[in-house]
This record gives C-alpha cells, structure tokens and sequence, in this order.
C-alpha cells in the first residue's frame, strides 16, 4: 500500500500579512512544499474545506475572526478536523501558546521566524498527517490479507448504494467463502490457515476488476462490491474468481494443497421489495448458501425469489 | 543611523523578495502616518504587529525591534508624544533600510 503522502505536500497560510505569506512560500520551496495564503480567517476556512491542505500556518492575530477562533471552526468542521494547525504568533506568552495548543494545534512558531525552525516545525507536523492518514487508513484495513476490512464495506456498501440508486446503475454484491476451512486448519495448523486466507485474498484481489471493492467480511469470508454491474456480466467476474481460487496450489509439509471456495452473487436489479445493505447481503448469503448446499467450489446467483447455479459452460466465452 | 541591510541580501532564494518587501516601506510608512493623523491607534497597533512580525523574517531584526517597541507603547496606552517618538524611530529605520540589488 502507498503509504507516501502525495507530493508535493500542501501547506495553507492564513495570515493577515501578505509579506508573511511570500516569505513563508519561498522559505518551504525547497522542502517541495506549495504554499496558498488567505489574508483572513473567512477564506482560510472556506479554502481549507475545499483544498484540504496537508497543513495549516494560522496566525493568531487575524482582523474580525481571530486565530483562536478560527481554530475552533477549522476543528469543528469534518473536512478540516484532522488537518494539523500550527500558530504563528508574534504573542510570546506562554498563555498564547498554551491556549494554541489546547484548542488542539499541534505546535506555534513565533514571529519573526528563523527559516530553519520553520521548516523543521512544518516537517513534524507533515509527518504527523501523514501518520495520521495512515492510522485512519489502517483502521479500514485487514491486517492479515491487506484487503478492506468489514467495517469499510459496510461503509462503502451504504454509499455505493445511494450512488446506484441516483444514477439507476445495477451494483453487484459478491459473498465468498474458503470450504471446509475449518479442516484446512485443523489438518494443517492454523499459520497454514493463514496463509490460505492471504493466497485466498491474493487471488480475489488480482482477479478482480480495477473497480471492485474487495474486503475480509470476516473468517474465512470474503465480500467484493461490484459497481455497476448487473448479474448477466457479474457472474463472468464470480467465476473467474472461482477458478483462479480452484488452481492455487498451497505448499505444506512438502506437498501440495489446493483449496475451493463458493460464491453467491446478487444485484440492485434483482431485490424483491426494499434495496438496502441488508437487503442485498441476505440475497447475496442466500445464493452463497445455496452454493454450498449443491457441494461447494461453485457460483450462484440471486434472481428475485430464485437461486440459480451458474455453469461454467452455460457461460458465452468472453474476452473479458 | 548607520545603514541596515538585510541578513538575506546575499540569499539568491530572498533577495527578490526582500527588495520587494523593502520598496513597500513607503506605503507602509504612509499609511502609519495617516492612522497617527486620525489618531487611530488600533489600526497603527496592527500596522505595527505586520511589521514586527515580517522584519525579522525579511532579514531585518532591526525593524521587528523598532515595531515592537511601537506596538507595545500603543497597547498599554502610552501618551501620543511617546507613540510619535516610536513611529519616529520606525520610520528613520526603515529609511536606513539599503534597498538591496536585484542581480
């Protein structure tokens, strides 16, 4: 995963004095960092929330809105929570700076400032970002397969389907499930188990489409988001996924195992009744289910009140 | 007053800034003269906050010193003659102030 920030990084300014901001612009160019400036706090936050920048400088002594409370909006707004802030003041006093500091910047520079205290202070707090970006990535994550967790699913399933919804475009939800998993493990040990799971994820991941969401649902099971996809084309992704799962060979105790796993698909276009997120992973579980039921390492799909078994060779070939 | 240069001058990435932070003295002089005239302290306070905040950063302690020195006599509500002697002191300066060359 890329884990770099984009660069270069962007540092906003919101100071009063156009001096400062020219200043501030040439002393950070060579840490590869652009610079925009707000004269005040108005159109600070009104660009924070539209740019996101990487980084706030706010200047304290700002005409109407002060630094102080322009703080206190920047961290009030979702879009500009997480952005770090750091103070410039000319005040020295340590009640200025404490101040700053609770109200949840992460450091201040004092006015005038020496350029390499400038941009050291800049750099930890684009360090912090950037960890911040990760923490937050991270906690969207599964840590063993790499791939979305549940959670973030759950997540993206509830807004891709107001998009799916407003747009009148079919959006597929695929459940799959590794069989007999839990013989896989108590055969060979739960670190083989773990190592299933990741080749499992890897197949999923690199067969699936660019714009399929793939993610652990948890276990030993697997949910891929397919947007804008009705089951007529859906059923070729479930299928070469299936296959691709069927021809990894584990190795283990110097022989070789391969593993089988059975999908249920389901679509938008395909709800009886109400299409929400639950609505459509029960359809989705109802054809995974009945995968299972036919003897596993299959695909079926969820057509209405219908659970249909899809066969390879019923499939036109297709280039895909 | 001996002539001030900015610590900068020889600063490639700088000078072109500092020689355009130094030729807006004049206006920033004006407008100070202008507030004192109406005697409109608040505004010569925040006048004088810029500058003290930009001078050192431009190279110029002396400024932020003499800014400083302006700032405060208005804050804590000095007499006028003690606030005409500071934006004196501001101005004369900025006037030794070398306009640095552009190469």
């Amino acid at each position: 995963m890329n884990t770099e920030l984009p660069n270069p990084s962007r540092v906003l300014v919101i100071d009063d004095e156009e001096a400062i901001h020219k200043l501030i612009e040439v002393r950070l160019r060579p840490e590869g960092i652009t610079v925009t400036a707000e004269l005040d706090g108005v159109h600070g936050i009104a660009r924070a929330i539209s740019e996101s920048p990487d980084l706030i400088l706010l200047d304290v002594g700002l005409p109407n809105l002060d630094g102080f409370q322009v703080c206190r909006k920047l961290k009030e707004h979702p879009a500009t929570r997480n952005i770090p802030i750091i103070f410039l003041t000319g005040e020295t006093t340590m009640e200025a700076k404490v101040r700053g500091l609770d109200m949840g910047a992460v450091d201040y520079v004092t006015k005038p400032f020496e350029q390499t205290e400038l941009r050291a202070r800049v750099r930890a707090g684009l360090r912090t970002k950037r960890l911040q970006d990760l923490l937050e990535r991270k906690s969207f994550l599964d840590g063993l397969t790499g791939l979305w967790n549940r959670p973030y699913l759950d997540q993206r399933l509830v807004s891709e389907l107001n998009l799916s919804q407003r747009y009148a475009r079919p959006l597929g939800l695929l459940m799959v499930d590794i069989d007999h998993f839990k013989l896989v493990n108590d055969t060979y040990g739960h670190l083989f188990g773990d190592i299933v799971l990741q080749g499992v994820a890897e197949e999923l991941r690199g067969y699936a489409r660019r714009s399929d969401l793939v993610a652990r649902y948890g276990g030993e099971e697997f949910g891929l988001l397919l947007t804008d996809t009705p089951l007529s084309s859906g059923v070729y992704v479930a299928e070469r996924l299936r296959a691709s799962v069927e021809a990894r060979q584990f190795e283990v105790r110097g022989k070789s195992v391969a593993v089988t796993a059975s999908f249920g698909l389901a679509c938008t276009e395909n709800i009886i009744g109400e299409i929400t997120p639950q609505s459509l992973i029960d359809a989705a579980d109802r054809a995974l289910f009945a995968s299972k039921d036919a003897g596993r390492n299959c695909v079926h799909m969820c057509k209405g009140d219908e659970l249909t078994r899809v066969m390879e060779s019923d499939l036109p070939s297709s280039d895909e | 007053m001996d002539p001030i240069r900015s610590a900068f001058q020889d600063d490639p990435d700088m000078i072109e800034l500092v020689s355009e932070f130094v030729s807006a003295f004049p206006e920033r002089v004006a407008a100070l003269e202008e507030c004192l005239a109406q005697g409109d302290l608040p505004q010569i306070q925040v006048l004088a906050h810029q500058l003290k905040g930009a001078g050192g950063g431009y190279g110029y302690p002396q400024i932020t010193e003499a800014a400083a020195a302006l700032e405060m006599v208005v804050k804590e509500g000095a007499d006028s003659s003690l606030v005409k002697e500071k934006f004196e002191f501001l101005r004369e300066t900025l006037g030794a102030v070398v306009v640095p060359e552009v190469a």
